[in-house]
């Protein structure tokens, strides 16, 4: 759970409008401040020059994809955690994303509880 | 010749050894044959199973997901399809062209064009909820106030999505609105290419021509509609979107055009209007930025008489300012609704209360100095307002009562707030127009407010339990234990029990919230909950012994926490946003696909016609692969000789005569049981086993012949099938069981009854099916029995029919230790009942024999 004196900062990725937002609601009850974005290049943008400590993303989206996005935000913060949320599940590609830094790797369907978890988890290490 | 007598002895021997291990290959292969349609089966269910589970808001999923599903499941029921054929040497070959059919339309589905079939015009009264696809939401909305809670609306009809795509296709804009849907969901699309395109559409729209078809069916509609001698009717034209949030929040953005002349043109005219707002810049906007990827969207638009109201207005089911009071307010004036909506004339103000009872405790009576009314000529007309009404309430203290209670069967029908638009005609008849969410402006600060409830209030239950249904419900805690609570149950309530039940169906529009013990996410009741939009926790272990009746309760069921008390927070909360607001697409696309895919039509054989071109939907399908399958092994169980030759089958010796034999298909009879026999410990079968045991409860099963009426004993002569001797069993009592699947047919001269049930560890996986019918005696007699053992079905939570003499009942999705229960409670029903038609002397006999079975007194047979 968030500590009340240092809000935790919390960037979600997805390409679909109404997941952010549905994730914005859950996430501010569980007292995280959350950037939400559709478009992953001004996610990238925003956490250049803005502190962030924990990323959920998308992996396929149009402009970048989910590993990119993993780089950049590692490459910003190298503390921050990155939790990866994918419809298609290759070995490869969640290898390849543990080899880069990924902190969590979801394959979906899942419940939403699995990702509350996961952020929770992320935000005490 | 001894020699020779030797050698023909040999090939007479063989050729019967011969024949009878040829035989012996058929059975078994057919047994084969039969566990794999079996299997099928239920892997095709699991993956319904699954899909619905994903529905319980809880989850993230994605449209790949939809997609990898619809192609596993329907893969999986093309092979059931394939296996009965191979079962039942192709006599079922048509099914294919059937299951063709289905799989056609469930990919329009997918591809989102569900929205081009079925009538276009349709009689609001007559909709019913599977036309969903093409009226629309608010259609919808109307649909279930008229239907389930039987309030009076203004009639009207619906012209369906299925009429808006066959006027674009009949005026040749087909390509341009692809064209401008594509464009919608792409991200390198430039404003300039969408804007002339969406110009260019606004314009033509105004310019459709109607086909011949539409301008009938709209007269047709019209003359359904029509007062004999009454002049031509007026009536309001209005949108009805796919989604009902997406009418709501466009709230306004869609064009209403009132008081239309009831004439096919002018409607039409009206209709072009209400059409042409799809294309409205602001609505394009809306879609290209909230709603991306979305692509096609169509429109309803429903037809309403209006209504020369005397007064009209809004009434708010709870209070906007403050959604956690329990005040209601109303707002009106004399004439036409708009005045109030508009906000721009002088309205009478009401503040009622729901706390103890319903008060009016404000009035506040405004300087009403015009009012709006139906113009002759067509749209409203402001008329100066006659001294006397100027100061007036628009409504008695009678009317503003019975419109609050009103108010409050819509809140806790649909689990929300609701923003009412109400009229009162010329007859002082109040009329509800329209009912939507009540939606309050969110701040942030709402979302801050939701942490640490915790510490504010009493949590009697926190993280236990799953998540049938998300949302919010608040009331008084009611505890049904038994069927006859149902009906006790106060508005708002929220509904505790033991288990999960389908019977609570019955409830289901008056409470806020339901809470089980047991129960699965999967089960009927779970399904309904979420069809209802109830917020649903189940298998909350130990919270009976935590709540009592009338305790105040919120419970926040996506959360799974039970609170005490009023949470103000959450109330407020709840208020901010609408059911389906964060429902992404893929969401409503699951729901629709599944609705599809699990609708259940054909149910059973005797109840309605079992037909093969009946079969609607992919589960209707699978219940008549599983029941034609099930007939088949049947066919070869009345062969007793043939089974018992091959060691296939065993005797079930009990110490009840039944005359069972069991065909053992794999892990029903432990192996140490003897060669051509087996007894009750020998039955490995869990189903099986659970019915058995109830069968053989001590007093349950009546043995001596009971005496008959001659009346009856003549009835059941003509009534007796052919073997039947004495009431006696006389042969083809079959059961085929695997270690979890059980079928048994049991027959007893007069009575016949099916037991099919699956039983493993997984939820998922499991069903009880049962069906009872016949007896000795007429049939008044026979349908009281059957009435009997309905109710007692439905006391012990099983989905349950009846017809005549037939009854059927069903359950699923529970876990293993449930349907154990259920079992063995039908086990003693089956015993019970056998021969209790002949008392069933008139209808107080059945409130007798109920109250002894679920008291366990069965021995009041014998008296």
């Amino acid at each position: 759970m968030a500590d009340k004196e240092s809000v935790t900062t919390l960037v979600i990725i997805d390409d679909e409008p109404i997941v952010g937002r549905r994730l914005k609601q859950v996430f501010t009850k569980m007292g995280y401040n959350v950037e939400i974005f559709t478009n992953p290049i001004e996610a990238v943008d925003y956490m250049r020059d803005n502190p962030f400590d924990i990323v959920v993303t998308d992996f396929k989206m149009e402009e970048i994809d989910g590993m990119e996005v993993l780089r950049k935000a590692k490459e910003f913060n190298q503390d921050s955690r990155v939790i990866i949320i994918t419809g298609y599940a290759k070995p490869e590609t969640a290898k390849e994303a543990f080899k880069n830094g990924v902190f969590d790797f979801m394959v979906k369907p899942f419940r939403l509880e699995e990702l509350k978890n996961a952020v929770n988890r992320a935000a005490k290490t | 010749m001894a020699h020779f007598i030797q050698q023909l002895a040999d090939k007479i021997k063989g050729a019967i050894s011969r024949s009878s291990t040829q035989d012996g290959i058929d059975v078994k292969e057919k047994f084969e044959r039969f566990k794999k349609v079996l299997e099928c089966n239920q892997k095709a269910l699991e993956i319904i199973a699954d899909m619905g589970e994903k529905l319980s808001g809880d989850y993230l999923f994605d449209r790949h997901y939809i997609e990898t599903s619809f192609d596993e499941l329907s893969e999986t029921v093309l092979k059931c399809v394939h296996r009965l054929n191979t079962l039942c040497e192709n006599r079922y070959k048509d099914l294919y062209e059937i299951y063709e059919r289905i799989y056609d339309r469930l990919l329009q589905v997918l591809k989102g064009r569900d929205d081009r079939h079925g009538p276009p015009v349709i009689l609001l009264h007559e909709i019913n909820k599977s036309q969903f696809p093409i009226i629309g939401g608010k259609a919808l909305h109307l649909a279930r106030i008229i239907n389930d809670l039987e309030f009076p609306v203004p009639k009207g009809f619906v012209i369906t999505t299925r009429a808006y795509h066959d006027i674009i296709f009949f005026n040749g804009l087909e390509d341009s609105l692809e064209r401008l849907e594509r464009l919608l969901g792409s991200h390198s699309a430039t404003d300039e290419e969408i804007e002339k395109l969406r110009a260019m559409l606004e314009r033509s729209i105004m310019t459709l021509r109607p086909t011949r078809q539409l301008l009938e069916e709209i007269e047709l509609a019209l003359s359904h509609l029509a007062d004999a001698g009454q002049e031509v009717r007026r009536f309001a034209i209005r949108s009805s979107a796919r989604e009902e949030d997406m009418d709501f929040s466009f709230a306004g953005q869609f064009k209403t055009v009132l008081n239309v002349k009831g004439s096919a043109m002018e409607i039409f005219d009206a209709y072009k209007t209400v059409i042409a707002s799809l294309f409205s810049k602001h609505v394009i906007e809306y879609r290209r930025t909230v709603l991306e990827g979305e692509g096609q969207m169509s429109i309803a638009a429903i037809c309403q008489v209006m209504i020369d109201a005397k007064s009209s207005g809004v009434l708010y089911t709870t209070d906007p300012l403050n959604a956690a009071s329990d005040n209601m307010v109303i707002v009106g004036n004399w004439g036409q609704g708009e005045a109030v909506v508009d906000g721009k004339m002088p309205a009478d103000s009401f503040l009622l209360s729901k706390k103890d009872g319903l008060k009016i405790i404000d009035k506040e009576i405004a300087d009403k100095t015009e009012a709006l009314y139906l113009a002759d000529k067509g749209g409203l007309e402001r008329r100066t307002l006659p001294k006397q009404l100027q100061h007036r309430a628009c409504l008695t203290d009678e009317q503003l009562l019975e419109l609050a209670r009103m108010g409050i069967k819509l809140e806790n029908y649909f689990k929300h707030p609701q923003d009412v638009e109400w009229a009162l005609d010329p007859d002082d008849r109040l009329l509800i127009l329209q009912s939507r969410a009540l939606l309050i402006k969110r701040d942030s600060g709402i979302d801050r407010s939701l942490l640490d409830l915790e510490k504010k209030y009493t949590v009697i239950s926190s993280g236990e339990g799953l998540t049938a249904q998300q949302g919010i419900g608040y009331g008084p805690v009611k505890i049904v234990k038994n069927i006859r609570q149902i009906d006790d149950i106060p508005d708002g309530a929220v509904l505790v029990s033991p288990r999960d039940s389908s019977v609570f169906v019955r409830a289901m529009k008056k409470v806020s919230a339901i809470v089980t013990e047991v129960g699965t996410p999967v089960s009927h009741m779970a399904t309904i909950c979420r069809e209802l939009g109830v917020p649903c926790l189940v298998n909350v272990t130990g919270i009976l012994s935590k709540l009592k009746d009338g305790m105040e309760v919120t419970v926040d069921a996506e959360e799974r926490k039970i609170y005490k008390g009023k949470v103000k927070e959450l109330l407020v909360y709840r208020s901010c946003q609408s059911m389906n607001v964060f429902a992404s697409s893929d969401f409503r696309l699951l729901r629709r696909l599944l609705n599809e895919i699990a609708r259940l039509n054909l149910i059973d054989p005797l109840i309605e016609e079992f037909r093969m071109d009946r079969c609607e939907t992919y589960h209707d399908i699978l219940r008549f692969i599983h029941e034609k399958a099930v007939q088949e092994l049947i066919e070869l169980g009345k062969d007793e000789k043939k089974l018992l030759k091959g060691h296939l089958t065993k005797r079930l010796e009990l110490s009840i005569p039944t005359g069972i034999l069991c065909l053992d298909l794999g892990g029903g009879v432990s192996e140490d049981a003897p060669e051509d026999y087996c007894e009750f410990q020998h039955i490995v079968s869990i189903p099986f086993r659970a019915l058995l045991k109830g069968m053989l409860t001590p007093g349950v099963w009546h043995t001596e012949i009971m005496d008959i009426s001659l009346r009856d004993m003549v009835t059941s002569m003509i009534n007796a099938p052919k073997d039947a001797i004495d009431g006696q069993y006389s042969g083809h009592n079959v059961a085929i069981i695997t270690k979890e699947y059980m079928n048994l047919s049991l027959r007893f001269g007069y009575h016949f009854n099916i037991v099919d049930a699956y039983c493993s560890d997984y939820p998922r996986d499991n069903h009880i099916y049962f069906r009872f019918l016949g007896g000795a005696t007429d049939i008044t007699k026979r349908s009281r029995r059957a009435r009997l053992i309905a109710e007692i079905l439905r006391a012990y939570d099983m989905n349950v029919k009846t017809k005549g003499d037939v009854v059927t009942a069903r359950m699923g999705n529970m876990p293993r230790q449930e349907m154990e229960r259920v079992l063995e409670i039908l086990g003693r029903l089956i015993g019970f009942t056998r021969q209790l038609d002949v008392h069933m002397e008139s209808d107080s006999s059945i409130q007798l024999y109920l109250d002894a079975f679920l008291t366990e007194n069965y021995e009041v047979v014998r008296s």
